[in-house]
């Protein structure tokens, strides 16, 4: 069986998540404190180790350190998921595009709308325990919607990233908030959208703002107090590298490598205004004591004439040292990127065949190119890289005044949407899309704050547009199943050991498919757009899979406000 | 056909209904007492090409009027008005006008094709994804729901002529558009 080596085994971490589980008839008194189950501070760091393992909780957005998102209960499987039925249905007070992935801590549920409300809620039942709704500032700036993508827990406390770019840390029991961090300035382009991560007593969080000219950062904070430990600039004060040529498959970019160089000499180094946000959680490794992150794409996204050299180290996967924040390795996939098609969906961890065939700790990246990445942890260094899954035409074509149509669009053939692993299987999903698009250049100076995209891009409304779910074998490259939907895809997938993979749809469908095949086994209509990662928990022996269904801003995808929890059908 | 909206303009300052008092009891800044000449005693604005600024962001209102002063957006009535106030004054009144309630305006009900030709155009613009679901806007981003639909064409076309410069990717994404997808989009935005 391959296994990380620092995974823990599926039987022990069940065991133990039983024991940090009280049931909930010995604390019925409690209900009428909002204390349902014990009294919430039972987030050990010892549980979010094992959370790879733990099948009673959902305790990391996506899933535990090493980002699977392969839950290991197998109650609901391929046998009897036809009989998944909804269990409860939660209305949140804002309908606008959700993105969050329920945290779920013996039985307490929390989750987070667009504008930073966060709802504790009682994951059997769906009632609410509390609502927190954040004071949000005058000034925010973010460009594809006012998302969240979900809390971080450890202790007694839950953690969020607002999109007046501070975090928060509220008490678990009761949602009032114990300390408040800025952490950058949101008139400059700086917001939060993405969940934190917690490790060790750290909270850890990037930002968002690569279409505003900002300076990317990852930044570490402590989970007591909010003081800052440590900060890594994504892009360092010499940006310039190596004047790549070519992409991480080989193909040319069509860089003018002599004007870049003129132009450099005549302005500098543009790492001031040159984007890079991290708006995705970091993989953890606890054993190397390292973080594994992508950094998103340069501004201007469109125009590449004031911003010479290769970009360090945007549309990169990069690994820093977790305690103390400092470089480890990176690998850039697009240098000097005009197209937008960076790196978003937060990797994954686990053990891959290295190009002799020997077992090795991997790092897995679905990238906007449409392809998956196949890296070796210990340096970054790229492995192989999968079959495209979805059509590529005309690439590195350079955006023009009057457009130039490349395949993919800007959204990329995996936009943000976590990738998920059984790992069994030795297998990765995605969720794709397929948007053509014509890509304008246009250039103007820094705006200071405001949008800066330095063109547009825009879709070909005459062109069909259509996703994928796609199961790649990631120790071969190769394609083992695709399935196309009627839209493109945005949110997130879920695997289980049930054998089962969770995917929405902008049209409303929440499926599941055989693991194995990409049978669809199970469908629900949910009324809006399914475009979050779904989770899984279990209380009280019952297996529930749960998403958010509030629609998507980035493709107008229709708004609704509900979280669903499914179980089996008695 | 062309767009009922420019029948509009009269019409509705005469049905204008607003929809009761604003909720804010503070006292208006001194200087708003100028801008309700064009802006409207009660947030309907008096003229066809005037924005309904009742209601609008807050944020989007300050950079506005800081842009005016500085030159980055022109406007003959609005620059020397903006060019004398302090940046107080700008938080001040952008404040008050962003707590006041955004006044209901009957508008046309766009045709079936205008409807058609603006989704066309938000598929390829992606506006909904800053103006949002139901074009609410949010703090830099303005409102443009219930905005009037000539002020809304008016705009559109100015950032693709580019008569107007101090939202640079606007340009960028009207570039090419043609009269009457704008007026589409215009009717259909203003309705929502």
């Amino acid at each position: 069986m391959k296994r990380l080596c620092w995974a823990t085994c599926v039987a022990t971490a069940v065991a133990v998540a039983a024991v940090f589980a009280s049931g909930p008839g010995a604390s019925a008194q409690e209900v009428h404190k909002g204390t349902l189950y014990g009294d919430m501070q039972t987030v050990t760091q010892d549980m979010l180790s094992r959370a790879a393992g733990d099948g009673n909780n959902f305790l990391h957005t996506n899933g535990n350190y090493a980002q699977t998102r392969y839950y290991p209960a197998r109650q609901i499987n391929t046998s009897n998921v036809s009989k998944l039925r909804p269990a409860w249905v939660f209305q949140t007070e804002v309908s606008e595009s959700m993105e969050t992935t329920p945290i779920v801590v013996n039985g307490v549920m929390y989750v987070t709308t667009a504008f930073n409300h966060v709802y504790a809620l009682n994951a059997k039942t769906g009632e609410e325990l509390w609502h927190f709704k954040h004071n949000m500032g005058p000034i925010t700036t973010y460009c594809c919607g006012p998302n969240n993508r979900g809390v971080a827990v450890s202790g007694n406390k839950v953690f969020m990233g607002t999109l007046d770019a501070k975090l928060v840390a509220l008490d678990a029991a009761t949602g009032k908030q114990l300390w408040e961090a800025e952490v950058a300035d949101p008139e400059q382009g700086y917001s939060e959208t993405m969940a934190p991560t917690v490790v060790d007593g750290k909270v850890l969080i990037g930002t968002n703002g690569g279409e505003y000219g900002i300076r990317g950062f990852v930044k570490a904070y402590d989970a007591e107090t909010g003081k800052l430990l440590w900060s890594f600039d994504t892009i360092p004060e010499n940006s310039v590298g190596v004047w790549a040529t070519h992409d991480a498959t080989g193909r040319d970019m069509h860089r003018d490598i002599a004007a870049e160089k003129a132009a450099l000499a005549k302005m500098g180094d543009p790492y001031k205004t040159l984007g890079g946000g991290v708006w995705q959680n970091p993989a953890v490794d606890l054993e190397s004591r390292r973080i594994y992150f992508v950094v998103g794409n340069p501004s201007p996204d469109l125009d590449g004439s004031v911003r010479p050299g290769d970009n360090l180290y945007t549309d990169s996967l990069v690994s820093l040292d977790l305690d103390t924040g400092k470089y480890v390795c990176h690998f850039q996939y697009i240098a000097h990127d005009v197209w937008d098609l960076d790196a978003v969906s937060p990797p994954i961890l686990t053990m891959v065949k290295d190009k002799d065939g020997k077992m090795v700790k991997g790092v897995l990246h679905g990238g906007k190119t449409g392809h998956v990445y196949v890296h070796k942890a210990d340096d970054c260094s790229l492995i192989r890289f999968s079959e495209a899954m979805v059509p590529q035409e005309n690439m590195w074509a350079l955006p023009t005044k009057e457009g130039t149509r490349m395949l993919p669009g800007a959204n990329g053939g995996v936009e943000w949407s976590p990738m998920a692993v059984n790992p069994d299987l030795e297998l990765v999903y995605a969720i794709n899309l397929h948007q053509p698009m014509n890509y304008f250049v246009e250039g103007t100076p820094y705006p200071e704050g405001k949008l800066w995209l330095g063109g547009a891009f825009k879709v070909i409304p005459t062109e069909e547009q259509w996703g994928n779910v796609t199961a790649v074998d990631y120790d071969s490259g190769k394609i083992r199943w695709k399935v196309k939907t009627a839209q493109p895809m945005i949110g997130g997938i879920l695997a289980t050991a049930g054998g089962l993979v969770f995917t929405g749809e902008g049209n409303g469908q929440f499926k599941a498919y055989d693991a194995e095949t990409g049978s669809q086994l199970w469908a629900f209509q949910a009324g809006a757009g399914v475009n979050a990662p779904p989770a899984s928990y279990t209380v009280d022996g019952k297996q529930y899979v749960v998403v958010a269904a509030g629609g998507n801003a980035q493709l107008n995808y229709k708004r609704g406000n509900n979280i669903i929890a499914f179980t089996l059908a008695d | 056909m062309r767009p009922a909206f420019r029948l509009f303009g009269c019409l509705c300052l005469c049905l204008a209904v607003l929809s009761g008092p604003p909720a804010a009891a503070q006292e208006a800044p001194a200087k708003a007492a100028v801008c309700a000449g064009c802006h409207g005693e009660n947030g309907v604005p008096t003229g066809p090409l005037v924005p309904v600024i009742w209601g609008q962001e807050f944020y989007y209102l300050y950079v506005q009027l800081r842009d005016f002063a500085a030159g980055r957006r022109k406007s003959e009535v609005m620059t020397p008005i903006a060019e004398e106030l302090s940046k107080d004054d700008m938080k001040a009144l952008a404040g008050w006008f962003s707590k006041q309630t955004w006044p209901t305006i009957r508008h046309e009900v766009p045709s079936d094709a205008q409807t058609a030709e603006a989704l066309k155009f938000d598929t390829a613009g992606q506006c909904s994804a800053c103006h949002l679901g139901g074009f609410n806007g949010n703090s830099r981003v303005p409102r443009l729901a219930g905005q009037t639909a000539s002020y809304l064409l008016q705009t559109m076309t100015a950032f693709r002529d580019k008569t107007r410069l101090n939202a640079p990717d606007m340009n960028n994404i009207m570039a090419g558009s043609s009269d009457e997808t704008l007026a589409a989009t215009a009717a259909y935005i203003s309705a929502r």
